[in-house]
């Protein structure tokens, strides 16, 4: 089986945030990218899917900064086929999810594992959209997928530690909550290898034509008010206080 | 009568045709053998060991002819090794001249050189070195019988059902047994010689032959003679044949091994050439070995030093460094031969004849991440075996597969992104110079004196900060110009390179180079041992020649130079000094540091293993990010029982931010906070100084 796997360069939390004169988003000029956690995850749960069960692993990326390193550092980890998506996309859910899927559409595929949020996404919907765009089932916060009879079992985390375990029939899309192990180091030699020696393809994302889609109105850090009031007393007297001031907002 | 002695006495002819047939045949089967083991040498990679020849065979013989490296903290082995190989030497020189003169001189020149005066020195000679000979050889075998530790042939990673090495305990009794009596046959065949010639006045030359012949008086003589004289003979063809089939070989390979070993092991690792990048940079078979490393795994004799002195197989680790070298060995020799005659037996899927992968299948990975990298085996060795560079070349494809533990993955990839093991911004690098009421230049706009390469620890933890500042404060007080590299600096790659991530190693020094170059400086310094080894012996061969010290020796200067001023005498302390593998064993720099000790007043006193035999903290060569968890004993923690054996110690002086967090963290776990202190050795400094 074929996966396709969407992966996204996000800002370092490293590296100390600040906001752009705009007020509406980051200020770009020193930040620093890195790989999306969720979609390194993704990436090494399809490889281990591929190690154990055989088919391809294609990484996409839609262009952007750093985006070659990335493509590079999963060719280098063992993606067969890595994808660069040109062309103007809006910096929302909607427009990736419709880029992804003009892309994918045209690839061989039987499985989509994406990250199943980003650190720097505001809704964290693109697999779910990109799942009705594709016209295959979705699910989302997946953690292990192995090949069983002729389709797959997914396991899937729900709150409270409860677990899932869900046969689905491919093509479908999962949104990837962590691989099955910890995403592998690769060493630097190898990406170097992979930076000469890769194809790195691109496609043009087609025709993004969304009006969906949120827009950031205003960006800005957490405000914090100050003043915290200690109760004291018996913890009869303490319920009371606490009753009397939860009434009082009410 | 004539001074000298017959050869071949009594002998018929038929008698002397077999043994020359004999003798003969055995010595080519004996070269075959060696020709054996070169061949499979031949199957390696150039090591690049063959520059300097006179020189590296002179240094060779002096240290075969001084047995220098057996003696070195082991004066009893090393003095019976030293009789052994002089009586040895001295009994074989006297055959070869005995055969030299009866089958060519006399043959050919008609002259005799064994008679008269020459033949009473050289009988004089001879048993006088046989006795050394046997004396040396009941030296060792009282102390085998006393079973020291580094004898002790149990392997620390596989329980006693998995193995079998007696095998190797049959080839030791064999040597020595061989030897005793070729020496004690040799005496028998001489002083029956002596008694049958009717005791001759002149062989009181051979004091030994002489006294035992005395007590001969009477016995059938010829007959004794005769019947020892074959068995002698027969026992020193078999020595002969047995040689480079088991321990005996250690007799010409170590030689070799010697003269062609690196002066610079472990201190500066083999780079890998461009073409082996592409496929990857670690050993994934025989033939990646190098001739050199080869040789090392049949050089190794058993004698235990590197297995004893180990940090990691002294706290419980699978690895001992001695069975490392042996299982390569049995694997080399499984895979291409020549075998050997006592090899160990592995059994219930642990036997390595069907290995493929020498890293992970033949070396179990867990044994290869169990190194420190302190280099303690490669100093105890008395052969020249780098045990350092078999393992990081086997580490390193490890690291091609990316099989490691989480923690360690993360720490590469923090270096990879950000330059240091902290996972922090490049930007905060020099943030510990913000608490300081003055600007540390900045070495890349403004020129400097001294470049202070300061390093991940000493830059980004918490705890070694304040360490780094009282450096600054202190240099600062004295006057040194000076300036760092601020985010410009990166992780040195010491450890990078020791994990096996060779690449990752050269993006390092690639930036550090470039970082170096945009400064302008007249020397460097640094508060990391770790970092001082990879700029003083690696950096030099990426084109970056630099001097560099290490801030122990900077302070001692200033301290003769008058620029620091020391004011109080610290006698209230009594304080030991832990010798940082990389700062003692690596770059030789022992004295600086007791320097500034005796300077500051302290009473000093030095732990059981100190300077070059130092016991190391456990956290070098990447092991600082691996998990110590499963180790019976960490090696920071015995080490601080070990400060503790001296009486009244209250201070335990570090010089390396490695050793301050880990020992800092070992005087806790041992619960001896209240009893030793872990001081940074400019703590001591900055007290005497005074400044209040």
């Amino acid at each position: 089986m074929n996966i396709v796997v969407p992966i996204k360069q996000v800002p370092d939390l490293v590296e100390e945030l600040e906001i752009a004169a705009s007020g509406k988003d980051l200020d770009r000029e020193w930040l620093k990218y890195k790989i999306n956690e969720f979609d390194d995850h993704a990436l090494e749960e399809a490889l281990c899917f591929k190690e154990a069960h055989g088919g391809q692993v294609i990484a996409v990326a839609i262009d952007g900064e750093d985006v070659d390193k990335a493509l590079y550092t999963a060719a280098a980890k063992g993606a067969d086929r890595v994808i660069k998506i040109t062309g103007e996309v809006a910096d929302n859910s909607h427009a990736h999810a419709r880029a992804l899927a003009n892309v994918i559409g045209q690839l061989d595929w039987n499985m989509v594992f994406i990250g199943v949020q980003a650190v720097d996404e505001r809704d964290g919907q693109t697999g779910v959209i990109l799942a009705h765009y594709l016209g295959v089932p979705h699910i989302s916060v997946v953690t292990e997928v192995q090949q069983s009879g002729g389709g797959v079992e997914v396991v899937k985390e729900f709150g409270g530690g409860i677990v899932a375990k869900l046969e689905v029939q491919p093509p479908a899309v999962f949104g990837i909550q962590a691989a099955r192990q910890t995403p592998r180091y690769v060493p630097v030699a190898k990406v170097r290898r992979a930076m000469r020696g890769t194809e790195l393809e691109e496609m043009d994302a087609g025709s993004v034509d969304v009006t969906a889609g949120s827009e950031v109105v205003r960006l800005f850090k957490p405000e914090s008010k100050g003043g915290a009031e200690m109760i004291e007393g018996s913890p009869e007297e303490v319920a009371a206080k606490l009753a009397e001031i939860i009434k009082s907002k009410l | 009568m004539e001074v000298t002695r017959e050869v071949f006495r009594n002998f018929p002819l038929w008698m002397q045709v077999v043994f020359y047939v004999v003798g003969l045949g055995t010595t080519a089967f004996v070269l075959y053998g060696f020709w054996m083991r070169v061949r499979k040498y031949r199957r390696g990679r150039d090591a690049g060991r063959f520059n300097r020849l006179g020189q590296r065979f002179l240094k060779a013989l002096r240290l075969m002819a001084t047995n220098a490296t057996v003696f070195k903290r082991d004066a009893y082995a090393g003095f019976a090794h030293w009789l052994i190989f002089w009586g040895f030497v001295v009994l074989f020189l006297g055959t070869v001249t005995v055969a030299f003169d009866h089958d060519f001189l006399e043959p050919v020149f008609g002259y005799r050189l064994l008679q008269g005066t020459f033949y009473k020195w050289f009988s004089l000679t001879l048993d006088v070195f046989g006795l050394l000979f046997l004396i040396g050889l009941v030296m060792m075998m009282v102390r085998r019988a006393k079973h020291p530790p580094q004898l002790d042939y149990t392997r620390p990673d596989l329980p006693p059902d998995k193995y079998d090495r007696k095998p190797y305990l049959t080839d030791d009794k064999i040597f020595l047994w061989l030897l005793l009596l070729i020496g004690v046959t040799g005496f028998l065949i001489e002083a029956a010689r002596i008694q049958a010639d009717g005791m001759p006045e002149f062989e009181r030359w051979s004091p030994v032959g002489y006294a035992l012949a005395s007590l001969m008086d009477g016995l059938p003589v010829d007959t004794i003679h005769m019947a020892v004289w074959w068995f002698h003979g027969i026992i020193v063809l078999g020595f002969l044949a047995y040689m480079p089939f088991s321990k005996a070989m250690h007799m010409v390979i170590d030689f070799a091994n010697l003269m062609f070993r690196d002066e610079l092991a472990a201190r500066r690792l083999p780079r890998v050439s461009e073409e082996k990048m592409k496929e990857g940079m670690g050993y994934v078979k025989i033939e990646d070995f190098t001739w050199k490393e080869l040789l090392d795994f049949d050089a190794c004799t058993k004698c235990g030093r590197c297995h004893v002195a180990c940090p990691a197989r002294a706290s419980g680790a699978p690895l001992s460094p001695r069975d490392l070298i042996l299982d390569l060995r049995t694997w080399a020799d499984d895979t291409i031969g020549p075998p050997e005659l006592f090899e160990q037996v592995l059994r219930n899927g642990n036997g390595l004849k069907d290995k493929k992968a020498p890293a992970g299948e033949v070396i179990r990975a867990e044994t290869l991440w169990s190194c420190t990298t302190c280099m303690a085996c490669v100093e105890a060795c008395p052969v020249g075996i780098e045990h350092l560079t078999s393992i990081v070349n086997l580490r390193r494809a490890l690291v091609d597969e990316g099989e490691m533990e989480d923690s360690l993955q993360d720490a590469l990839a923090n270096i990879g992104d950000y330059g240091n093991s902290f996972g922090q911004s490049e930007r905060a690098r020099a943030k510990w110079t913000k608490e300081l009421d003055f600007k540390v230049k900045d070495a890349r706009k403004e020129p400097v004196e001294y470049l202070w390469f300061v390093g991940d620890y000493a830059s980004f933890s918490p705890n070694v900060q304040e360490m780094t500042r009282k450096v600054a404060r202190i240099l600062h007080h004295a006057g040194v110009d000076f300036g760092i590299l601020y985010e410009a600096e990166k992780n040195s790659g010491n450890d990078v390179r020791r994990i096996g991530e060779e690449g990752l190693f050269e993006m390092l020094v690639e930036d550090n180079i470039a970082a170096l170059e945009s400064a302008e400086f007249r020397e460097i310094f640094t508060t990391d041992p770790h970092s001082l080894n990879a700029l003083r012996f690696e950096y030099p061969e990426f084109g970056a020649s630099y001097k560099v010290q290490h801030y122990t020796t900077l302070l001692v200067r200033l301290i003769e130079e008058g620029k620091i001023q020391l004011k109080k005498k610290l006698s209230h302390y009594t304080a030991t000094y832990h010798d940082p593998c990389y700062l003692g064993r690596y770059n030789g720099e022992f004295d600086a540091p007791r320097k500034l000790l005796e300077a500051v007043g302290v009473q000093f006193h030095e732990m059981r293993r100190c300077r070059d035999n130092s016991f190391c903290c456990g956290a070098g060569g990447g092991r600082i990010w691996m998990d110590d968890s499963k180790l019976e004993k960490r090696p920071s923690e015995q080490r601080i029982e070990e400060a503790l054996e001296i009486p009244g110690v209250n201070v335990f002086v570090v010089a390396c931010p490695k050793d301050y967090t880990m020992y800092s963290d070992a005087v806790k776990t041992t619960g001896n906070e209240d009893k030793l202190k872990v001081k940074d050795i400019i703590e001591l400094v900055e007290e005497a100084m005074d400044l209040s």
